[in-house]
């Protein structure tokens, strides 16, 4: 069973314009093309939201529904700079990060240990965080899967998050609306309606060969997720390349001896994330990182098959070296993985 | 140093030898060409402290001789953009050295011969004559197996043999092997295997003519040196231990299969456009008489291909990187090609019928 934690961040583009001028709070904002450029509406915030404006409005239907809007062009760069450092804020919890746009994103967090693996927590911390170090706020779902974690995302937005634990997500479906189900759009739903398919208690009660008929290849999707089934992965771009553990010293280590201990620790935590990850064939580099009281850091890695104490500890003396008698505020180590490429093809053998 | 020389008589030598000059060097002299200059003729050296490329070039006049190192790369384009039938002047006037040609001039630092590298005097311990047409087969043959900035640094290098009068490159990267060897009677009772580094093997490959004339190979304990009418070419040698190439060659292959080398290459270069980018995994499966070539990518579109073959074993599906097989059927030069098979994790071997000399061992990928 995955742990999946859709985050989305609430109007995102009109967030980050109403964080950097406090005036526009209270009034309708939206972002997006003018009026004479036919432009649309790319985001709004909540008040111009209770005038009926949406997403991808023609801003001259807007204008019609809120003579009053503040419309903004927007300014991608500056979004793309805080998309960025939200994406790094969910690094810090996994590494199977699948982002879906600049304000939105899957996190596999089945691996993480933190808050002792409760993804509820981890969710909640991230949703904390964003707000510290952005100002901004995110909605979160938190589900078994996908789908279920993107649809509980929207249950308490703005601002808050949605929950669907394991054993709720039959009870949970049977009364979810069929239109929710991405890939269900207006014209599905008015289809599935005219033979009185509404939620998904129906489409699991009703006649498959109907289904199939009527729709296809969809029918499938559609009788998984009225079930609460998806068994997509979180695709993360980026295959994972390495395993790392690191840690900061309450107080900064003098000597490589001071080190052995928590060298030690951290071996075994990296043995067993390795293992959790089921990495163990793939290592090919094995590395150290020191970083030193004036913080400035340095690595050392060596090609290895494997997680090899006796060199972590040749590596930590080397590195320590590096310092000149600085003291060392951070000791982190790591194993570098083969690509998926690089573990198919096969060697050959002239041992 | 002065003399007078025509553009296109200055211009083919010199790009010879750039081939071993870096452009930016941290040390700046060997971004230079060396130039020395005799009373009929300018030998023109280039180097990286690993390969020495040396050409001649032949004056209209040489009015003082001398030895001065000038900017390759400069004087290189200087010469390409001039018209084809200037004359040139080069001229060592203090420190720099004046190249005119017409109404056109350009003033050139110099750095003194004196501090220009040489490789260090070696001893030929093995020397022998082939043409420029053995040595090149034998060459492309099996260059493209070269690994490239691989850790196991014998392995960025091409294996050089001589065994009892036969002469054999080897190349490897890991995960396939080319082998060629022709045979050599005036070597018999020579042994020696040495590793070429891989920028000397491509150097090699972009000078030497694929024709009849005799050239001299000359190799030692840490130098390999390669004299041609046109040039003469210096390596050092990898010093490390090639993998022992007999050790991969499979032996008892159960399976045969012979298939037209065209109508496979284009098989396998149709597969490979629905083929992952990266990985590129292709399925072969062998049936009688047929065989299947299919490639998925993730966006789960799929290639299939089936052509006809001579095969009579039992069914089996074995991965490839389709790039590998495609390298492989694009240096061979038959009209078949057979490949032996032992199962899906054991490697092929394929060689072309009738092109007695190439071998080929291709590692499977898992599916």
């Amino acid at each position: 069973m995955r742990k999946i934690i859709h985050i989305d961040m609430d109007c995102f583009f009109a967030a980050v314009e109403m964080r950097d001028n406090p005036a526009w709070r209270q009034v309708p904002l939206a972002i997006g093309g003018s009026r004479t450029e036919r432009g649309v509406i790319s985001t709004c915030n909540y008040p111009a939201r209770a005038f009926g404006v949406r997403s991808a409005m023609p801003t001259g239907q807007a204008f019609k529904l809120c003579p009053q809007l503040v419309l903004v062009p927007g300014n991608m760069e500056k979004y793309k700079a805080v998309s960025t450092s939200i994406q790094a804020i969910f690094h810090r919890y996994t590494d199977k990060v699948e982002p879906l746009s600049l304000d939105e994103a899957y996190l596999d967090v089945s691996e993480c240990d933190l808050f002792q693996g409760s993804a509820t927590r981890i969710a909640e911390h991230i949703r904390q965080t964003i707000f510290q170090e952005t100002g901004l706020t995110a909605s979160a779902g938190v589900a078994p899967n996908k789908f279920l974690a993107k649809i509980a995302s929207d249950e308490n937005k703005p601002d808050g998050m949605f929950v669907i634990p394991p054993e709720q997500v039959s009870g949970f479906v049977a009364h979810l609306q069929l239109r929710k189900i991405p890939g269900v759009g207006q014209k599905t739903a008015e289809k599935l309606a005219k033979f009185g398919l509404h939620r998904c208690s129906d489409v699991q009660n009703a006649d498959l060969t109907l289904l199939v008929r009527e729709f296809g290849s969809f029918a499938e999707v559609l009788l998984e997720r009225s079930q609460g089934i998806d068994h997509r992965a979180v695709h993360t771009d980026r295959e994972r390349k390495s395993v790392a553990v690191e840690q900061t010293f309450s107080q900064d280590l003098n000597k490589p001896e001071q080190g052995l201990q928590p060298l030690a620790d951290m071996y075994q935590k990296l043995l067993r994330r390795i293992e959790r990850c089921g990495a163990q064939e793939h290592i090919h580099k094995v590395g150290i990182k020191l970083k030193f009281q004036d913080f400035h850091q340095t690595t050392i890695e060596r090609q290895h098959p494997e997680l090899c104490f006796q060199l972590l500890q040749q590596l930590l003396t080397q590195a320590w070296l590096r310092g000149q008698g600085k003291a060392v505020r951070l000791v982190g180590i790591h194993v570098g993985l083969k690509s998926q490429a690089e573990q198919a093809q096969l060697d050959l053998d002239w041992q | 140093m002065h003399f007078i020389i025509e553009r296109d008589a200055l211009l083919k030598p010199l790009q010879m030898v750039s081939g071993a000059i870096e452009r930016r060097h941290t040390l700046p002299i060997l971004s230079n060409v060396l130039l020395d200059v005799t009373a009929d003729q300018i030998a023109l050296t280039g180097t990286d402290l690993e390969i020495e490329l040396v050409a001649h070039a032949f004056p209209q006049q040489v009015i003082t001789p001398g030895r001065v190192t000038i900017p390759a790369k400069k004087l290189l384009d200087i010469c390409r953009s001039l018209p084809e039938s200037s004359v040139l002047t080069l001229h060592l006037q203090g420190e720099n050295c004046v190249v005119s040609t017409g109404k056109s001039k350009f003033t050139l630092a110099t750095l003194s011969a004196n501090d220009y590298p040489n490789l260090e005097s070696w001893q030929g311990e093995v020397e022998f004559e082939l043409s420029r047409l053995q040595l090149r087969k034998l060459l492309d043959d099996t260059a493209f197996s070269m690994a490239n900035q691989d850790v196991r640094y014998y392995l960025n290098g091409l294996l050089f043999e001589v065994d009892n009068g036969t002469l054999r490159t080897v190349a490897t990267d890991g995960h396939r092997l080319a082998l060629s060897s022709m045979e050599l009677p005036v070597t018999a009772n020579q042994q020696k295997q040495v590793i070429i580094p891989r920028k000397g093997v491509l150097e090699l490959m972009r000078l030497l003519v694929a024709d009849d004339q005799l050239i001299r190979l000359s190799i030692g304990q840490n130098h390999i040196r390669l004299i041609d009418s046109q040039f003469s070419f210096s390596s050092k040698l990898i010093d490390g231990r090639f993998p022992d190439y007999r050790r991969v060659l499979p032996r008892n292959s159960s399976r045969q299969l012979t298939a037209h080398r065209a109508v496979l290459k284009d098989a396998c270069v149709r597969a490979s456009i629905l083929s992952n980018e990266k990985y590129r995994g292709v399925r072969f499966t062998l049936n009688p008489q047929e065989l299947q070539i299919v490639a998925n990518n993730p966006e789960h579109e799929q290639a299939e291909e089936v052509i006809e073959v001579e095969y009579n074993g039992d069914t089996l599906e074995i991965g490839f990187n389709v790039g590998y097989v495609l390298d492989v059927l694009n240096t061979l030069n038959t009209d078949l090609v057979v490949m032996h098979l032992s199962d899906a994790n054991s490697s092929s071997l394929v060689e072309g019928v009738g092109n007695a000399g190439a071998l080929y061992v291709v590692m499977p990928m898992r599916l």
